[in-house]
């Protein structure tokens, strides 16, 4: 939108192309790139193509040339007021404010809370807001800036710049900013306790995209010292609820995502089904004691010291799935080479440790090309480790070379007519232009190297793996921010 | 505990927007005979295929230029291209 600004004001008429249910996205896009009144024509989901041309093309070319109304002509300053105190009274009529909740229109027809997850929330009372505020050093009114600088990248399907340490974050769908005292309102609102708010202020520097359309599912990680000093549930259940660490925290993300960023459902939140991930949040924490030998932890991953917490912000479309097999027949194929996936990986009678990955191999790129995030308990992580893989590295090579297939099978997957910018791109590994490659040329379906894998130790003992979108899908490069900036 | 009758500041838990200064639209063409109109493709191949041979076909008296990239970011016009870019339609239809 912002591209359609920039002619406009340059003196060129344009019209842009959407669906009639993106109609309040587009709008509030072009307010935001300050030419609100910008025209569009909304194609259809259903009708095929030409049919859909057929009934369009003339109503493209009369936004190029109907005379301009009064209201496209008008100029001026759109500076809406955002007042520190939004409510004064008791704690009851409180209640009663910040629990509204106002009717979305189509294409929703349904009532979406104003300020909440639709949960109840904690009331943020000044005092309150002042007690969590002792939980950082940072001042109440300095805004939320990146405290290290970070290269250009697509988030939630808008392309973002290169982002200078310094520069403000704008929180989506909205871009709008932050202060710190913002962030820990909405850190009281969630239930937040004043040791979690550099957490949470460090998943403010994230900007909490929320993303539009298809299954966006956000979870955070936190990695390093803090995962102990504050509690958190790194071990069994820890994505259940419970833990009065890792579920405020990640409520605290969604509560941002809407207030700070202004997503609706229905309005610039289009995700047509929803993603379990986001009702309620979605955090957890790395288990640093159950690593293998010589195994980095993701702080260290990322370029930090092990000594130094982290937070990893995902905005992730590929969802989750599970294990694919049960945990009694896991045991039974490590200890002693039984049952059915000892069967299957042909080492029947043969004691561990074995490489289980190759078991889930197969399922992991059956309907879907990328990486993926493993989250593995420590006994699973341990026996690769036994196996073989003396580093993490050594298995995200190992899966990445599992994922080479045919360039016609790679051709099947619907999410390839993007990675290859319609097959007109160039394929990474080979150098060459997708379209000269030969159906037989063998490519691979995790993407163009081993980084987009990521293993995550951490959870009980009962052998279970969790499968997330891979470590980099497209849409949230470098997500980890540090936590130690923001105490 | 909440003191019974007291009053309450409670706290704006929403993001500040920074001000934007806004600009009308461009004028609009009185005719698109003879103009050279830039069709943006950056979506669904459906639609926008039969709409690139729709506009070439039914308006031939259009100079009809096209930037196409099937990622969710357009191909920008360049600074010389906009020098002669009389409309150009977004087709983002993702």
């Amino acid at each position: 939108m912002p591209y359609l600004a920039e002619l406009e004001r340059a003196g060129i008429p344009t019209v842009v192309i959407d669906f009639s249910d993106q109609v309040e996205v587009v709008k509030q896009q072009a307010l935001e790139s300050g030419v609100p009144a910008i025209r569009s024509v909304h194609a259809s989901r259903t009708l095929p193509g030409p049919a859909d041309a057929d009934r369009i093309v003339v109503l493209i070319l009369e936004e190029l040339t109907r005379p301009l109304t009064a209201r496209e002509k008008e100029s001026g300053i759109h500076n809406p007021d955002s007042p520190r105190v939004l409510f004064e009274g008791s704690l009851e009529e409180a209640d009663v404010f910040y629990h509204q909740s106002r009717m979305v229109p189509y294409p929703l027809n349904a009532p979406i809370a104003l300020y909440t997850d639709g949960l109840p929330v904690r009331i943020p009372t000044e005092e309150r807001v002042l007690e969590m505020l002792k939980g950082t050093n940072h001042r109440p009114d300095e805004f939320i800036t990146y405290q290290t600088s970070r290269e250009g990248t697509i988030v939630a399907e808008k392309e973002v710049g290169e982002r200078k340490k310094g520069d403000l974050v704008k929180f989506p769908p909205m871009n709008m900013t932050a202060t710190v005292e913002r962030v820990a309102v909405n850190a009281v609102m969630a239930g937040c306790k004043p040791e979690h708010l550099p957490v949470v202020l460090a998943m403010a520097e994230s900007g909490c995209p929320t993303g539009t359309t298809t299954f966006h599912g956000q979870w955070v990680c936190v990695s390093g010292p803090i995962v102990n000093e504050i509690k958190m549930n790194s071990g069994y259940g820890m994505l259940d609820p419970g833990s009065p660490v890792n579920v405020p925290i990640g409520r605290a993300y969604q509560l941002m995502g809407i207030n700070l960023g202004g997503a609706v459902p229905g309005v610039n939140r289009m995700n047509a089904i929803g993603n379990p991930f986001n009702t309620g949040g979605t955090c957890f924490a790395e288990r640093a004691e159950g690593m293998p030998p010589g195994w980095k932890g993701m702080n260290e991953e990322y370029g930090f010291g092990k000594d130094e917490s982290v937070i990893m912000c995902m905005n992730g479309l590929f969802g989750i799935q599970g294990r694919q097999f049960s945990p009694g027949g896991y045991r039974a194929f490590q200890k002693s080479g039984h049952g059915g996936i000892a069967r299957r990986l042909n080492v029947k009678g043969k004691p561990g440790p074995h490489n289980w990955l190759e078991y889930i191999v197969p399922g992991l790129w059956a309907n879907q090309e990328g990486g993926w995030t493993f989250v593995m308990v420590p006994e699973m992580a341990r026996h690769l480790y036994e196996y073989g893989f003396k580093s993490k590295e050594a298995v995200y090579e190992w899966l990445w070379k599992k994922s080479f297939m045919p360039v016609k099978e790679y051709r099947n997957y619907s999410w390839t007519d993007l990675r290859t910018n319609g097959w007109m791109g160039i394929e990474k590994t080979s150098g060459k232009p997708w379209k000269e490659l030969p159906d037989d040329y063998m490519v691979p379906a995790a993407g163009d190297d081993p980084s987009n894998f990521l293993i995550i130790v951490a959870g009980g003992e009962e052998e279970v793996c969790l499968e997330l979108g891979g470590r980099l899908p497209d849409i949230v490069a470098d997500p980890v921010f540090s936590i130690d900036a923001w105490r | 505990m909440a003191d019974k009758g007291k009053i309450y500041k409670c706290l704006n838990p929403t993001g500040i927007q920074v001000p934007v200064r806004t600009f009308p639209l461009a004028p609009r063409l009185n005719t698109i005979q003879g103009k050279e109109i830039w069709f943006s493709i950056c979506g669904e191949p459906d639609i926008t295929i039969a709409l690139e041979r729709k506009f070439k076909t039914d308006y031939p008296d259009v100079n009809w230029r096209v930037k196409k990239t099937y990622g969710v970011a357009p191909v920008l016009l360049s600074d010389e291209e906009m020098k002669t870019c009389d409309g150009l339609i977004l087709g983002v239809a993702w």
